[in-house]
């Protein structure tokens, strides 16, 4: 059986194509932005060698280690949702009706694209005729907050679009997962009188743990790396109160061509990245299960 | 564990061999491809990039098409390929191309400030032959220069726009308010619509050169226009005392709440919006905006007659005069340092130039940089005061945030904002800018 | 459970409301769009928007555009992918972990890092201006995402029938395709869907790599009512309208397949 398995030419048939595409798309680039981070570039004609300057000034630069906190805030938000999410798909994936009705429509907002995504939320947030201040005037609120004008705000304003954007790709995940637990073992549970809030902590969960590890892996990644919804809403601002590690990067690199200093960050932030995801596998990993 | 290492190496050896050999492909082919539309063939293409999409810019793209297609008609061995970008787009696919040096033969840039890196980049070709030559004295006096670098001019405007300070007749004349001749008088005013709980000035300061723009008019207000320029150009400071009581008065009018509820957070087309459903009684733009005054049919007939605009008022005491604006070019046309049909594309931007000028008040509302003979057209009543106070002005002040350097300009901007939003004190907001201009040097 | 049935029917109002809102939308003019109510129902309906979309936009020739690349994209990467999870759930060799490091840490690159070398590398390849360069980089861009959901759900699924049909002397490839393949449907079904809402929304890569008229997709139809003094929302939100119509009904076909596979996964499992 061993031997059937490991046929060294079926597993290079089999990984090496994909292999291929990403050390020449994802890791090639990767390498160019290390080495373009000890640039001095303004993305034109010649490239000064500044050694790791870049690096310096990144580490003391107050403005990244703002934008830094907001990403790790957003990181830790989303990673907090989860657990909505998958309430919502053990709900949807138990036997009510209309799941299947509900199960569609819970996930169409993720069809949306960012930009209207974006039109959508600053309507939502708009001070004055915006649906959420007039909701709140018409229910006794004298002076509802400016949602993204306001520096303590806006931050967790954007919070919120992003979770609504995200439940849809996190719910699609963790139905499939739920559909794929095998009928029979639910039924032995169903039998030993077990209730459904049984079911769904005691067997569904742990049999989904895998699944759940990697949505912790990809909710703590997508995070880090955010981006569209921040850009458009507010730009990162006002006063830099909702900037992210990656609009800074974009800011640096692409509206005031300092692109050795955008280099920089962008590789800073794929090294935190992947010292954040190693941190997490080892506080997720289980003992029957390390092997991802 | 060394194992796993000594794989990884040679990974990363393998992607950087790939990477390589890409390279290695690439003198012939990049090469070839320069036949193609080089001197291989014998039409030559001129690789033309803009910003005017059909979709929301009808009238622009007509006229670039008609002069396009007189051009190519007057020239049968050339052919002009045209690529369209929006605007956030067309900026960071130019920055994409430049890092190859692929800029297309033709296409568009703004003044000073943006322009720079490419031309120390030396990206883009000196067009002072066209103003020598074809050109020379067509353009209204100082909007080329905008585009000069060392007495060298790469690019030549294709708009001039002035800062007119809209407002809404019929809420002044509900509320009793007239137009104020000086900035106590506009305080008033203001104070008046407050008390009256009409949002006197509507500000979408989230992309904040529109701040910047309320700031700038104070700042030649009080100090004269060689304060601000002086900062900039470094013969003087940003910490001059006009510089600073500019930021105070801007303060004392957000202290008021002159602006707009929630400013910091709103975008310019959102904060237009509140202006055209009369939410808000006064809107400083620049006069690209005047379609939307005039002949925009989306707007109802009965708003766009309640508009008119004022000259910004004067500060009692302060060195800056009433004919005196904001404003200045807007995109102009670049020619390609390393464009293999050099030649052809600045013949094409001189007959674009020209033609341009003759069409674009006319058919799009643009004021083009060049001379405009309103003479026999037929343009709505504001265009024609517009025209005349542009011709008329004592001074034109280039936007700051185009004049700065990208990473200045930043700064400037994000001073703006701050100072809007309460987050900085006006010796701050000077010192963080001079700081920033300071460390250019 | 009546209770139950009320917050999931407040939910799903949260989740539909986007759609009508958005065409509420694009049956506006700018005026109406900003500064009024986004309750408020467009006074005139301007379905002259949809019309001027569809004939100033090039959108007929840009769908065509989307419809492919976004499924040639989309099959490749989930080929790929499964044949990279399989090998690495089910076949023994050393330097898989290894291998699946490199495609997690795949992850973490943010794209706007990667376009300027992109663009550099596509150019020296003579792919630039290519639907190529598109198809390659949405599947390399999306490998790592797609693996990282599969590798779940392959660690979940039984691995018996897989081990029988070793001793029936079945070959691998016949194990994956006619047997693994299948039963991971729903989640092929799930990451099918995913993928195809990320390539047809994307647009950074299409309005860098592409600059033929006729290479470009959808998305850039919307930039085409975006200028650089105006911007015409309600021909926005038609454009997003008439995108939106295609993805949703591949998507529903789709999400039907998620509930179909597991049904005869069980059947097997």
């Amino acid at each position: 059986m061993n031997k059937v398995m490991s046929n060294k030419a079926v597993i290079a048939l089999y990984v090496l194509p994909a292999l291929i595409l990403i050390v020449g798309l994802i890791y090639g680039p990767m390498l160019l932005t290390g080495y373009y981070g000890l640039m001095e570039w303004n993305g034109m004609a010649t490239m000064t060698f500044v050694g790791i300057e870049n690096y310096i000034d990144l580490i003391q630069d107050p403005k990244f280690w703002e934008s830094a906190k907001h990403s790790f805030l957003l990181a830790f938000f989303s990673t907090l949702s989860l657990a909505g999410y998958l309430i919502v798909s053990l709900v949807l994936a138990g036997k009510i009706k209309g799941s299947d009705l509900f199960r569609k429509i819970y996930l169409i907002p993720m069809l949306l694209s960012s930009v209207a995504i974006a039109q959508l939320w600053i309507k939502i947030y708009d001070p004055n005729n915006g649906m959420l201040n007039s909701l709140l005037m018409s229910m006794g609120v004298e002076t509802p907050p400016s949602w993204l004008a306001d520096t303590n705000l806006v931050l967790y304003a954007i919070f919120v679009a992003i979770l609504w954007q995200y439940a849809g790709f996190y719910i699609i995940i963790y139905y499939a997962a739920l559909k794929g637990i095998p009928e029979s073992l639910v039924e032995a549970a169903k039998i030993d009188g077990a209730n459904p809030i049984q079911i769904a902590y005691k067997i569904k969960v742990p049999l989904i743990s895998g699944v759940i590890k990697v949505t912790v892996v990809l909710a703590i990644v997508g995070s880090l790396k955010y981006f569209d919804l921040i850009y458009v809403m507010t730009g990162g601002g006002p006063n830099g109160a909702s900037e992210v590690i990656a609009s800074y990067m974009y800011k640096k690199a692409f509206d005031t061509f300092d692109f050795g200093y955008g280099s920089a960050i962008a590789f800073f932030l794929l090294i935190i990245t992947l010292i954040v995801t190693w941190l997490t596998r080892k506080l997720t990993a289980t003992e029957d299960e390390v092997q991802y | 564990m060394k194992h796993v290492w000594k794989k990884l190496l040679l990974l990363i050896a393998f992607a950087i061999v790939l990477v390589l050999a890409a390279c290695g492909g690439d003198s012939d082919e990049a090469s070839s491809g320069e036949n193609e539309s080089g001197s291989g063939g014998d039409v030559k293409t001129i690789e033309f990039m803009h910003l005017w999409p059909e979709g929301s810019s009808k009238q622009h793209y007509e006229i670039v098409e008609g002069i396009i297609d007189e051009y190519e008609s007057n020239h049968s061995d050339v052919k002009v390929e045209v690529e369209i970008l929006s605007n956030e787009q067309y900026k960071e696919k130019l920055k994409v191309l430049s890092t190859s040096n692929e800029l297309p033969d033709v296409g568009m840039t703004w003044a000073a400030g943006f322009l720079e890196p490419y031309v120390s980049g030396n990206m883009f070709a000196s067009l002072d032959d066209l103003l020598e030559g074809p050109l020379k004295d067509k353009f209204v006096p100082g909007t080329a220069e905008a585009y000069a670098i060392d007495d060298t001019t790469y690019g030549l405007p294709l708009e001039l726009n002035i800062t007119p300070l809209f407002y809404n007749k019929a809420i002044f004349e509900e509320n009793g308010v007239e137009v104020p001749e000086t900035f106590e008088e506009f305080k008033q005013v203001v104070q008046t619509l407050v008390d009256n709980g009409v949002t006197p000035i509507a500000l979408g300061n989230k992309d904040r050169w529109t701040g910047s723009m309320w700031y700038m008019y104070l700042a030649d207000r009080i100090g004269g226009p060689q304060s601000l320029n002086n900062a900039i150009n470094r013969t003087g400071s940003f910490e001059d005392p006009a510089l600073v009581q500019a930021a105070e008065e801007l303060k004392s009018l957000v202290d008021m709440g002159a602006f707009l509820n929630g400013y910091n957070g709103l975008g310019n087309d959102e904060a237009k919006g509140y202006f055209i459903n009369e939410q808000a009684a006064m809107y400083l733009m620049g006069s690209w905006d005047l379609p939307e005054w005039t002949t925009n049919e989306d707007n109802p007939q009965e708003f766009r007659d309640s508009i008119g605009y004022m000259k910004f008022p004067v500060v009692e005491g302060g060195e800056g005069d009433k004919d005196s604006f904001v404003g200045g070019p807007g995109v102009g046309l670049f020619v390609a340092e390393n464009s293999d049909v050099k030649e052809e594309a600045k013949d094409f931007v001189s007959f674009f130039v020209e033609k341009w000028g003759e069409q674009s008040v006319e058919k799009a509302g643009v004021i083009p940089a060049t001379k405009v003979d309103t003479e026999g057209t037929d343009l709505p009543q504001m265009y024609v005061d517009v025209l005349n106070d542009l011709n008329q002005a004592s001074n034109i002040t280039l936007y700051a945030d185009v004049q700065m350097s990208a990473a200045v300009a930043e700064v400037h901007l994000d001073m703006i904002q701050a100072l809007f939003g309460d987050a900085v004190s006006p010796e701050e907001f000077v010192k963080e800018q001079e700081n920033a201009l300071a460390q250019e040097e | 459970m009546t209770l139950l049935y009320i917050a999931l029917i407040i939910v799903a109002i949260f989740q539909i409301y986007p759609l009508v809102w958005l065409f509420q939308f694009s049956l506006k003019s700018n005026a109406e769009v900003f500064g009024m109510s986004p309750f408020s129902l467009p006074q005139d309906p301007r379905w002259e928007n949809y019309v001027r979309v569809w004939t100033d936009g090039n959108i007929s020739l840009y769908f065509f555009n989307s419809v492919w690349i976004t499924v040639a994209s989309v099959l490749l990467t989930i080929l790929l992918a499964s044949f990279v999870t399989f090998a690495i759930t089910r076949m023994y060799w050393k330097g898989s972990k290894l291998v699946l490091g490199l495609f997690m840490v795949g992850l973490m690159v943010p794209i706007h890092s990667a376009l300027i070398p992109l663009f550099s590398f596509f150019l020296k390849l003579n792919l630039i201006d290519h639907p190529l360069s598109l198809v390659l980089s949405y599947t390399a861009f999306n490998l790592p995402l797609t693996i990282m959901i599969l590798l779940g759900f392959y660690y979940t699924l039984p691995r018996e029938i897989e081990e029988a049909a070793v001793v029936d002397g079945c070959s691998v490839h016949r194990i994956f395709f006619q047997i693994t393949l299948p039963m991971t449907t729903p989640v092929l079904a799930t990451t099918a869907i995913i993928n195809m809402i990320y390539n047809w929304n994307e647009f950074v890569f299409v309005n860098t790599f592409i600059s033929s008229d006729e290479f470009k997709t959808l998305t850039v139809g919307i930039q085409n009512f975006i200028g650089q003094y105006l911007t015409d929302w309600g021909a926005i939100g038609a454009t997003l309208m008439i995108s939106i119509i295609p993805i949703l009904i591949a998507f529903l076909v789709l999400s039907n397949r998620i509930v179909e596979g597991i049904a005869a996964g069980s059947i097997k499992g």
